[in-house]
């Protein structure tokens, strides 16, 4: 996906013009606008994983985008179960994504 | 002490907010989201008159008066827990807790899922969510993708994307299954389509109104529905067709489609792939009635008003004293009439609280009126039978009475 | 991919069949099934899954919707930090 921000709207107009900001996310370097949240960012990046789930390691992005499924918690900095759709991005944020936790009592599996 | 917190920046909750700060009442209002507004942000109608309403333009207006009347709106505030302490409430929030004397809950909705095989894949989202992404933070949700559930929310915002540039590339219903209930039935979704039809001057309407006249046409309209589909707003609605399955490894990679027979059941070998970047899901709304239900307040199910609501009267009081509600946590209806109902729940805190309670009769019987005749005016109705439902709540506010705390608390 | 692998509690990964058969050997309520099956106990606490446990303990128990909340809702109603909750009520 190119240029996935939506500058030029008939109704709304054009999107006014941001300062940069710089975050990282699992390490990787990305670039952000002022006033945007971790997911618009990461989605205008091209990225739609935001974690895997605990349990069983299946990788989920965004859902409600609003606060309410908790789909999108990453961990900023050390705050864990941060929701990325209510977060703004800062300079110098650090992003983690939910990993997969190990299961080491459930029947079956190895540690 | 603050006279009135209300939780909620949305229509109902700052038009409430922005009555009380006129009367001298101190307010705080809180909001999970980052902007003032609520789902006002994102809304964009053409009304009848060809004029576009401008869900952001008419949250800022809302704001500014609300900062003018120095109101204090704070952003990214959570509510987790509420209180009745003697004659107020506490208010736990992610930033301090708040001693208030009324509460006025207007958290507005939440959305229905429609579950089919693959929808936890990334990728795949709510359609409030594309509307957020797409009209709010303005970055696309995909280049392509579809819209799983045909509903008067999804059209419209499906028209929403399109204005932004994003393709979608058809509307379907889901896959049949026993979690997905009446979204996957052809006849039912027809139906609460031509009920809306003052939404859309479109070919479906068109067609669908002839072909409706009489119920036993109902099947007939369908078998007859075009394979390719029927077109609103320049993209296929398909009502024969459902998404059976969103497929994709690490993120949405397409979508497997089957024609469906009339009641919604896949036909064998009628599959296709269709490759897409997105998935929107609409189910629908339902009142986000947590915060309510954790002080006690008594509740009713009531279909038209999209499931279950707090008890409230018209003035929008609860049974529970110094309790209020407006906007979407009493049923789903448009921002124009959760903004009259914030209106009213103002009046009648302000009523509540002050030393002259005949002060005010006028005001809130105006602005009760003013309800009535904005739900009248509304050009989208999300149920036909929304005033049948308030209705039932009221009546059953007036059973109930004003509750006397140990109602709740004592024991 | 079968009907019935669909996952329905998308916090606890509980699918259709899961829930499907409890309600289907218990006939019971949405809360009794939110319990036997974790549905509706995740992160989110049901604010996604809630509509569709209920719709599936209506298919098995025929009764209708009860005017009371069948799965309740618990503070805290949004996840917040141990300093927080253990936060004495000073006021």
């Amino acid at each position: 996906m190119t240029n996935s921000r939506i500058v030029h709207h008939p109704i709304l107009g054009r999107l006014q013009e941001r300062g940069k900001i710089h975050f990282t996310f699992d390490d990787n370097e990305y670039i952000g606008y002022e006033g945007e949240t971790i997911a618009a960012a990461m989605l205008a990046n091209g990225e739609r994983v935001l974690r895997s789930h605990e349990e069983s390691g299946n990788l989920r992005g965004f859902y409600c985008n609003i606060g309410h499924c908790m789909e999108c918690r990453v961990t900023v900095g050390n705050q864990k179960t941060v929701r990325a759709c209510l977060s703004l991005i800062e300079e110098g944020m650090i992003v983690n994504s939910g990993k997969k936790l190990p299961t080491p009592f459930k029947k079956g599996e190895t540690l | 002490m603050i006279d009135v917190f209300i939780v909620g920046a949305g229509p109902a909750g700052l038009s409430a907010a922005n009555v009380c700060a006129k009367n001298g009442l101190k307010v705080k209002v809180v909001d999970e989201f980052m902007k003032a507004g609520g789902r006002l942000l994102g809304q964009l109608h053409e009304e009848p008159d060809g004029t576009w309403w401008n869900g952001i333009e008419e949250a800022k207006k809302l704001n500014d008066e609300a900062q003018q009347l120095k109101v204090e709106v704070d952003c990214g505030v959570s509510v987790y827990n509420i209180k009745k302490q003697n004659k107020s409430w506490k208010v736990y929030t992610t930033k301090g807790k708040f001693q208030t004397k009324a509460l006025l809950l207007a958290t507005g909705a939440a959305e229905t899922a429609i579950p089919i095989p693959g929808w936890t894949l990334p990728g795949v989202m709510s359609i409030g969510a594309a509307q957020v992404m797409t009209n709010v933070h303005r970055v696309k949700v995909g280049d392509r993708g579809v819209v799983v559930g045909i509903n008067i929310l999804s059209a419209a915002i499906t028209r929403e994307l399109q204005l932004a540039g994003i393709e979608v590339s058809s509307m379907y219903l889901p896959g049949k299954n026993i979690a997905t209930g009446d979204h996957g039935n052809p006849i039912l979704t027809m139906k609460s389509m031509l009920k809306v039809a003052s939404l859309a001057p479109s070919k479906l309407i068109r067609i669908g109104s002839k072909l409706m006249k009489s119920e036993s046409l109902h099947p007939l309209a369908l078998k007859f529905y075009p394979k390719s589909g029927i077109k609103v707003w320049g993209m296929p609605v398909h009502l024969r067709k459902a998404v059976i399955e969103i497929v994709g490894e690490k993120k949405v990679e397409g979508v497997r489609v089957a024609k469906v027979d009339l009641n919604g059941e896949p036909i064998v070998s009628t599959e296709e792939f269709i490759p897409v970047d997105f998935v929107c899901i609409a189910g629908g709304l339902y009142p986000l009635v947590e915060l309510a239900a954790i002080t006690g307040c008594p509740f009713q199910y009531v279909s038209e008003l999209g499931g279950h609501v707090p008890v409230h009267s018209e003035k929008m009081k609860t049974p529970l004293e110094g309790l209020y509600v407006a906007g979407n946590i009493t049923g789903i209806e448009s921002a124009k009439v959760a903004m009259k109902q914030g209106t009213v729940a103002g009046y009648s805190v302000v009523q509540d609280l002050s030393n002259k309670k005949e002060a005010f009769q006028v005001q809130l019987k105006q602005a009760i009126q003013t309800v009535e005749e904005t739900r009248n005016q509304a050009v989208i109705q999300f149920h036909p039978d929304i005033r049948t439902g308030r209705k039932k709540v009221y009546m059953s506010f007036k059973d109930k009475g004003l509750m006397k705390k140990r109602d709740f608390y004592g024991t | 991919m079968s009907d019935r692998k669909i996952i329905i509690c998308r916090c606890e990964e509980v699918t259709l069949d899961q829930l499907v058969d409890t309600a289907e050997s218990y006939r019971c309520s949405s809360r009794e099934l939110k319990l036997r099956t974790r549905a509706g106990m995740g992160q989110c606490a049901g604010r996604t899954c809630r509509a569709l446990v209920d719709e599936i303990v209506q298919k098995y128990t025929n009764e209708p919707t009860p005017h009371d909340i069948p799965l309740g809702y618990q503070a805290p109603i949004r996840p917040i930090t141990f300093s927080l909750m253990g936060e004495k009520d000073h006021d």
